[in-house]
């Protein structure tokens, strides 16, 4: 049974490719608004072929890492400040907690009246999304460090730089990295939606040019190419996490 | 196998420990309360105290301010005639809760303790070995401390507090998270790694009968603030015997007064 169990993940996926097929096929949908799945492999191969599915891809993807670094980097700064200064904490903490709870998609009408539909909307409300989950997960993780801790580090005069790279750091890292992933597959999330709104390239692009033009095979390529990125971006940042904090679950 | 060891051996010269009228309050909704005052102790170079005492009284609190983990406090406390600034690697301490890193080896968590000191890479491995055999846990070098027991993650801890050889060892109830077998095993292992290493231990804790199998002295610690009760010299060289009809007179009485009134 075991080399079958590997491959267990692989029946919902295809039980869902199955309906889709089977309800295509029973023609319930007009034929171009319910494109069976095939159809969709063909447009996906042709648009492979092209090179387009890859530019727009590109153009999603530079759009992410830009945005999604410079936030990711503001909340660890920022919440590795609030975390450890009282008067950061002081001035900061209400409205922080409050612009945390807007929605980034409630911005984008203001963004694009300040800053146009271009590249910098887009990485700003990337850098946005991704810097809060990081900020609020950085605050904690490095709140949460028991001050028992730092006492060991006391009775042994460790010194700072040892204190951070041995002790602060590992203790809080896999809370950091827990809101990382969360940030990285909000922003992706956002940053799709805004290229369906304003943009003249990216996966939201072609989405939105296909609906347009009543392509629905290229729109369903796209909605299928969005769930996988978020799927390995997620994915991959699952395994980091689970690398730094083996300690953690094996310990419970 | 009865290797009699003296109660106070001669060459252990270093590692006197003079405590002068201490005291210590806490901040309580704005006043400060008293939890330490007015303590006195002269503790001998290698000598083994036992501090007994009800839950609260203070007893953590006067080992935190001997390992300098708080400056706060009123008086005076001298290690070899010398007044203390903050913590050193003279003083180790071991607390209730082994408090290994636990992304760390056990290994790595003992180096870790010698980081400051300045010793060749080759003479810090040695000492780490020779530590982690100490303690009788050689083969768990590379364990992290979720894959050791209660009882070896304490003797981790304990093996990471000698690594330094400090003068004095500080034991903050270092037994009292552990089942009753595994308590009475490591006392003993306690006591064998004190008669070799002859550090001066000061070892708080609310077992009677630990107090006084360890103990050289036995203070007794009183409530409300906190301060030195009776004091119970023991002379019994160590190794010891746990069924001693000495200990067990001390027992009795101390229970009597401490449990009885
Ligand atoms: N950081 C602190 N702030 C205020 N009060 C404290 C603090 N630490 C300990 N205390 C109080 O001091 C008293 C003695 O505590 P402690 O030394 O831990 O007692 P023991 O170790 O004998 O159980 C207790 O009443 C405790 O509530
Ligand atoms: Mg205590």
């Amino acid at each position: 049974m075991s080399p079958f169990k590997a491959l267990t993940w692989l029946v919902s996926p295809l039980a869902l490719l199955a309906l889709w097929a089977a309800v295509a096929d029973a023609a319930l949908f007009p034929a171009n608004l319910l494109v069976p799945p095939l159809e969709v492999w063909r447009s996906f191969a042709d648009l492979l072929a092209t090179g387009e599915l890859q530019e727009h891809l590109a153009g999603s993807l530079s759009r992410l890492s830009l945005g999604f670094a410079a936030g990711a980097l503001a909340g660890l700064a920022f919440g590795t400040a609030m975390a450890l200064s009282d008067t950061v904490e002081a001035y900061c903490a209400p409205l922080f907690h409050t612009l945390r709870q807007i929605p980034s998609i409630a911005l984008i009408p203001m963004l694009v009246l300040l800053l146009g539909i271009d590249e910098t909307f887009k990485v700003v409300i990337v850098a946005k999304t991704a810097f809060f989950p990081v900020a609020l997960a950085t605050v904690e993780g490095i709140r949460a460090i028991p001050r028992s801790h730092f006492e060991v580090a006391a009775v042994y005069r460790l010194r700072w730089p040892t204190l951070v790279a041995r002790i602060a750091l590992p203790a809080a890292v896999p809370a950091i990295v827990t809101g990382v992933r969360v940030a990285l597959t909000r922003a992706w999330v956002v940053l799709v939606a805004c290229e369906l709104l304003a943009a003249d390239s990216g996966l939201g692009q072609m989405i939105e040019m296909g609906r347009q033009m009543l392509r629905i095979d290229v729109v369903m390529v796209g909605v299928a190419i969005t769930g996988v990125i978020g799927f390995a971006l997620d994915f991959s940042l699952r395994r980091v996490e689970r690398r730094l904090s083996g300690w953690q679950v094996a310990g419970r | 196998m009865n290797a009699i060891a003296p109660s106070f051996p001669a060459h252990v010269q270093t590692g006197a420990l003079s405590i002068r009228n201490l005291s210590k309050t806490y901040p309580l909704k704005g006043r400060p309360v008293p939890v330490l005052q007015g303590i006195d102790l002269d503790i001998r170079p290698g000598e083994f105290v036992s501090i007994l005492g009800a839950s609260g009284c203070g007893k953590s609190t006067l080992l935190r301010l001997i390992v300098g983990l708080d400056p706060d406090y009123q008086g005076q406390i001298l290690l070899d005639g010398q007044p203390l600034n903050g913590p050193g690697l003279e003083r180790g301490i071991v607390f209730q809760d082994h408090r290994l890193f636990p992304w760390m080896t056990l290994q790595q968590n003992i180096a870790l303790a010698l980081k400051n000191h300045d010793l060749g890479t080759a003479q810090k491995q040695r000492l780490v070995d020779e530590h982690i055999a100490l303690v009788g846990l050689r083969g768990y070098e590379q364990a992290y401390p979720h894959q050791l027991s209660g009882g070896m993650a304490q003797r981790g801890a304990i093996a990471r507090a000698l690594v330094n050889k400090p003068k004095v060892l500080l034991l903050d109830e270092p037994f009292g998270a552990l089942d009753a077998l595994t308590r009475v095993r490591l006392q003993q292992e306690l006591q064998r790694i004190w008669v070799q290493e002859r550090c001066t231990v000061i070892m708080v804790t609310h077992d009677i009968e630990e107090a006084l199998y360890l103990g050289d002295r036995v203070i007794v610690m009183e409530a409300n603030p906190g301060r030195i009760g009776e004091q119970v010299q023991l002379e019994l060289a160590h190794p010891r015997q746990r069924d001693t009809a000495l200990l067990f007179q001390h027992k009795q009485r101390l229970l009597a007064q401490l449990v009885g009134h």
